[in-house]
């Protein structure tokens, strides 16, 4: 518990990607995680900047940069920095045999499930919209018992959307599962991970593709966060393999996280399960250690720097109660008015950022949280993600950006 | 014990539980923790509904390990079991899956018993009687030992020390496995700690909630719980080597019997591994190890993960000059306690370890270190490897 450099306390994208910045400065970092994070659910890709202050898509996520509010975290860090997370976590993507593709001065519009277009910046390899660019024909597979992907309805909206340039032609592919359960994506690509799901898989496709053209299907082209199937399969089909965004249980994200734990594994950092944090030492602006609690005891933890990546309101970093927002292991100040019904603008699709999601702690250019002043209240501690005030990421579309980048530039401060 | 109540409405349906649920990962038949917990929690309170898939669940907690929100899905699972089981009558296999510490005392009541039910058993494989009750010839049942953990730690002379730690040994250890209780209190004794026992401890528990005996296992939970306040009102701490008895003890008693006491004992109660951590800490383990020049590979059982401690045995091993250890990071071994005994369960449990055991054919160590008893003998049969508690590497390092 003791000899600790970095205690990080949150166990998704933010808080990984932040122990692999710091393992990587050669310090010794501690991981307390409480749940599984929410790569686990995530799509696994990077959205940096979709859209802009006026709801409008932007060309690329370098492009909305400069209009982004003062508040914004991305201002804070600066695209220098912006730039050096996304290559350093492409750098250990590339090492570990799992390449993220993509640079912030490329929109990336991705396929979903319901055959729309969202817009991205880093994607696998199997999530490169350009592959429908590269053919005349691209067919949509669903699956007979999976309820969150209709090919038909996929098929027929991307048709809308690129018109008659190409053709889109709806299959279904039988899985032939006897045994009863609501099947999800991950239940496909487990499924997909065995040879006799390949081979399976193969021969309903093999008479109805033909070479030269691109096959789209739900994310599902097997768990493991490795190329090896999706290559052998388009070396056997002689066609691309795209996946689209999908519902959780996310197998894109999943990877995602296999990935980055198997990086953390070999720069030595430990990740204790767990281990909900509650409560900090901290004396004079000094955080000495952080506690967790358990139905035993509560354990302390000491650092000598401490990074804060416990999820905001959705993941417990932070707690609405009525009339404000709490932060609870340092009990940093919150903004919030305190009229709860001007959280939020009534208008649910409005084509305005939100102020609920916007709400959260402020901080320097460190990470470092700060007063509504602008006092830094703590040395050594550092919010990143989605603790972070001043961005609505499902607005922006900017939630995975925001988490490396905040991550980045806190583990480089420290 | 507000802290602890069992509310399924805490669950948002995120499906992490869903994602690192392993026995969803091996078989279709069961429906997932999330969808057999708290979303079907909210209508079985409205009304009994009988669901097979229930039954699949092997409480190994990887759902609670996930679950961002707290939510008890493994408890909320087993309550549920319970509630169904209640209505059948139970199978002969669960009862005798359930009471090992009664077939262990029935056996060391006369001498040679234990080597007369051992043969029994061995007998019971061969001709097939096992699986037609329920329990496969195929898993690794352990064999109960001539003399229990309990009567050869009578014989022990141990040097009086000031400080004393009270040790619940549970049925593992003190029928099947008393080595790791006996190596257990040799290492304390090198740290200058003398060792109780409290012979009117009886059965954790955990066997029985498995299989739906709760009022039996609520009984145990009263009376374990009656001793252990006894023991902590004198001021020793608690330790388990069995990380399931430490969850037990600690955790299930709050979710499923709510009893007060626990909550205050929990306070005071450690597994060994973090007992040792915990004196490393404070600068008074006795680090004089002969040096080992040996590599090994660690299995972090589940339940000891669920108890959001860390992998102690990680901190403290490393310490004896020469041993490499590497944790083997390969998720769940499959047995969960008694599950893969069953033979409806076998070979759901071995489809879940196959991931652990590669790991450990890759890793071609030829002993894997585990802190839980009944993962040991999975590991055993599953990657044909020997085991080992990391009590019994100390001691072989203290050279005692």
């Amino acid at each position: 518990m003791k000899n600790n450099d970095v205690i990080v306390v949150g166990g998704g994208l933010a808080g990984l990607f932040a122990a692999a910045v710091a393992a990587g400065q050669g310090r010794k970092v501690k991981v307390l995680a409480y749940g599984a994070g929410a790569m686990n659910i995530g799509g696994g890709i990077i959205d940096v900047l979709g859209y802009g202050n006026d709801a409008r898509p932007l060309a690329s996520p370098a492009a909305g940069l400069e209009q982004l509010p003062p508040e914004h975290p991305y201002r804070k860090i600066g695209k220098q920095a912006l730039v050096a997370a996304l290559t350093f976590f492409q750098q250990i993507a590339l090492a570990e045999g799992y390449e993220y593709i993509g640079g912030i001065d490329q929109m990336q519009w991705l396929p979903t499930a319901a055959g729309t277009l969202k817009p991205t910046c880093l994607v696998p390899r199997t999530m490169q919209p350009a592959v429908l660019q590269q053919t005349d024909t691209v067919y949509v597979v669903g699956f007979d018992y999976l309820k969150d992907f209709y090919p038909h309805l996929v098929a027929g909206n991307l048709q809308k959307r690129f018109g008659r340039k190409k053709s889109f032609i709806p299959l279904t592919c039988t899985l032939n599962f006897t045994e009863g359960r609501d099947v999800s994506a991950l239940d496909i690509a487990r499924w997909l991970d065995t040879a006799a799901g390949q081979e399976s898989f193969v021969q309903q496709l093999s008479g109805q593709v033909k070479p030269g053209s691109a096959v789209l299907a739900p994310p599902v082209l097997g768990t493991a966060c490795s190329y090896a199937l999706v290559e052998n399969l388009e070396a056997v089909l002689g066609c691309r393999f795209l996946e689209t965004a999908a519902l959780p249980p996310a197998v894109t994200g999943l990877r995602l996280r296999t990935m980055l734990l198997r990086h953390l594994k070999k720069q030595g950092v430990s990740i204790l399960e767990k281990a909900l944090v509650i409560s900090a030492v901290v004396n004079d602006g000094y955080c000495a250690g952080v506690m967790t609690d358990n139905f035993d005891r509560q354990r302390a933890y000491e650092g000598k720097a401490f990074i804060l990546a416990n999820g905001g309101l959705y993941g417990g970093g932070l707690s609405a109660e009525p009339g404000r927002i709490v932060e609870p292991v340092f009990g940093l100040p919150v903004a919030a008015p305190a009229a709860q019904e001007d959280w939020s603008n009534p208008q649910l699709f409005s084509d305005q950022k939100q102020l609920f999601a916007k709400l959260g702690i402020r901080v320097d250019e460190k990470m470092r949280p700060q007063t509504p002043e602008g006092a830094t209240v703590l040395s050594n501690v550092h919010i990143v993600g989605r603790n972070l005030a001043g961005y609505d990421f499902c607005f922006e579309k900017s939630g995975n950006g925001v988490a490396l980048a905040s991550a980045y530039q806190a583990a480089m401060s420290l | 014990m507000k802290k602890h109540r069992i509310n399924p409405d805490r669950c948002t349906a995120c499906t992490s539980c869903i994602a690192q649920c392993p026995v969803t990962a091996a078989t279709r038949k069961f429906r997932g923790p999330k969808m057999m917990g708290p979303a079907l929690e909210r209508m079985r309170l409205a009304q009994d509904d009988e669901d097979p898939s229930l039954d699949y669940c092997s409480n190994c907690k990887n759902c609670d390990i996930s679950c961002p929100f707290g939510v008890p899905v493994s408890t909320l699972n087993m309550l549920a079991r319970a509630k169904q089981y209640q209505k059948k009558n139970q199978r002969l296999r669960d009862n005798i899956l359930s009471h090992g510490e009664k077939m262990a005392k029935l056996s060391s009541a006369i001498p040679g018993m234990a080597a007369a039910t051992n043969f029994g058993m061995t007998i019971g494989r061969k001709s097939g009687l096992l699986d037609l009750i329920g329990i496969s010839g195929k898993a690794p049942l352990p064999a109960y030992h001539a003399n229990s953990f309990v009567k050869q730690f009578k014989k022990l002379k141990q040097q009086s020390f000031p400080d004393k730690v009270v040790f619940f040994p549970g049925c593992f250890i003190n029928y099947n496995d008393p080595q790791v209780g006996l190596d257990f209190v040799a290492v304390m004794q090198k740290n200058n700690i003398e060792v109780i026992v409290d012979e009117d401890f009886v059965c954790c528990g955990s066997p029985l909630v498995v299989n739906g005996y709760l009022d039996e296992a609520h009984e145990n939970a009263v009376k374990n719980t009656g001793l252990i306040s006894k023991w902590i009102a004198e001021s020793y701490p608690i330790i388990t080597c069995c990380t399931s008895c430490g969850l037990m003890l600690k955790q299930e008693y709050q979710e499923l019997f709510g009893l007060e006491a626990v909550q205050e004992n929990a306070r005071h109660m450690y597994d060994s591994m973090e007992f040792l951590a915990l004196l490393q800490d404070e600068g008074r383990l006795n680090t004089d190890f002969s040096p080992v020049d040996a590599e090994y590979l660690y299995h972090a059982p589940c339940h000891l993960r669920a108890q959001g401690m860390g992998l102690p045995a990680l901190e403290v091993l490393p310490l004896i000059p020469g041993l490499k250890i590497a944790n083997a990071d390969a998720g769940c071994c499959g047995i969960s306690g008694n599950y893969g005994f069953k033979a409806d369960k076998y070979d759901i449990a071995m489809a879940v370890g196959q991931n652990l055991f590669d790991t450990i054919t890759e890793a071609d160590v030829d002993t894997v270190v585990c802190d839980c008893g009944t993962c040991r003998l999975q590991i055993t049969h599953g990657a044909r490897v020997k085991t080992v508690h990391p009590v019994s590497l100390l001691r072989q390092a203290y050279r005692v």
